[in-house]
């Protein structure tokens, strides 16, 4: 497991970190699902007007159904109707945003120059990316998102009286191995140590 | 009171610029405290110190105003907000 390097190039700076082939099929394997979950279900049960959809209006006016969807994009008002309105002229738009960022995490991970197919597992051991300082965020928000879908299949809610982290990791760490929520637990945690990783590359004193 | 009376008022009550509305970030375990700290200095361009200020108010008290302004201001802060998968909501200032 490798953490995030910083490469300072003049007055540049890049990211840069080593997966193992293991860790990059996970990554892409998940941000793959990702994007697949994005892209599905916008106007839920409505026909798209594609005349709308082309200005990013969509017709969806209330929550998605999925609950990974439900807590990537969350109503932004309490007011139902309020919230039904604000989403169908926001929600196509923070799909696209969101999509982009995990987009950013794929393409660094998946040879652009390559025959790439996402069954055959890399030949190599590891693969080294470097990326530059402005794509950070979108690491860093895709990342999240890995985060809040990972956290949907582990129950771990942001309702009040949810168990704290603290609490969560106690559990998991007492679960028998061959328990598959175990495994869902540790790419989770994972994913959080890259996040930390890559913010203390980024804000490193120099 | 009168329907039309009602409507008046609270069209009235939209441009008093002494009741703004405001973002609100909730408390959500997921995102780690440096990822919200770090979201609010590059989205709000606050300093560190105000940011972890803020940020620690969403994990004690379940919640804190993060911005104020019009209401069209606070939508656009709340979408950036739920890009970076933070959980933010609009509303008026004296809803809470």
């Amino acid at each position: 497991m490798s953490s995030f390097r910083r490469i300072e190039k003049g007055d540049n700076l890049e990211l840069a970190i080593t997966f193992t082939s293991q860790e990059a099929h996970v990554l892409i394997n998940l941000t793959e699902q990702l994007l697949e979950l994005l892209a599905e279900g916008e106007g839920q049960s409505h026909q798209v007007d594609p005349l709308l959809h082309l200005v990013g209006i969509s017709s969806s006016d209330s929550l998605p159904e999925d609950p990974v969807l439900r807590r990537l994009l969350p109503n932004a008002y309490d007011d139902e109707k309020a919230a039904g309105e604000f989403r169908r002229y926001t929600e196509h738009g923070l799909r696209e945003k969101k999509k982009a960022h995990a987009l950013t995490i794929y393409e660094a991970l998946v040879p652009q120059d390559e025959d790439w197919s996402g069954d055959t597992p890399l030949e190599k051991g590891s693969i080294e990316i470097s990326f530059a300082q402005d794509d950070a965020m979108a690491w860093l928000g895709g990342l999240n998102d890995l985060r809040l879908a990972l956290a949907v299949r582990l129950g771990i809610g942001a309702e009040k009286g949810a168990p704290t982290p603290q609490e969560q990791q106690k559990k998991y760490e007492l679960m028998v191995d061959s328990d598959p929520m175990k495994a869902v637990y540790a790419v989770y945690s994972w994913i959080g140590w890259l996040q930390q990783s890559l913010l203390e590359a980024l804000t490193a004193e120099k | 009171m009168a329907l039309g009376t009602v409507t008046e008022s609270e069209s009235d009550l939209d441009l008093r610029a002494d009741r703004p509305w405001v973002c609100v970030v909730w408390d959500d375990p997921v995102n780690l405290m440096s990822y919200v700290t770090h979201v609010f200095m590059v989205l709000f361009g606050y300093s560190k110190e105000k940011a972890t200020e803020l940020m620690l108010k969403v994990h004690n008290e379940g919640r804190a105003t993060v911005t104020s302004g019009t209401r069209e201001e606070m939508e656009r802060d709340t979408q950036r907000l739920h890009e970076y998968g933070l959980w933010a909501t609009v509303q008026r200032d004296n809803e809470f």
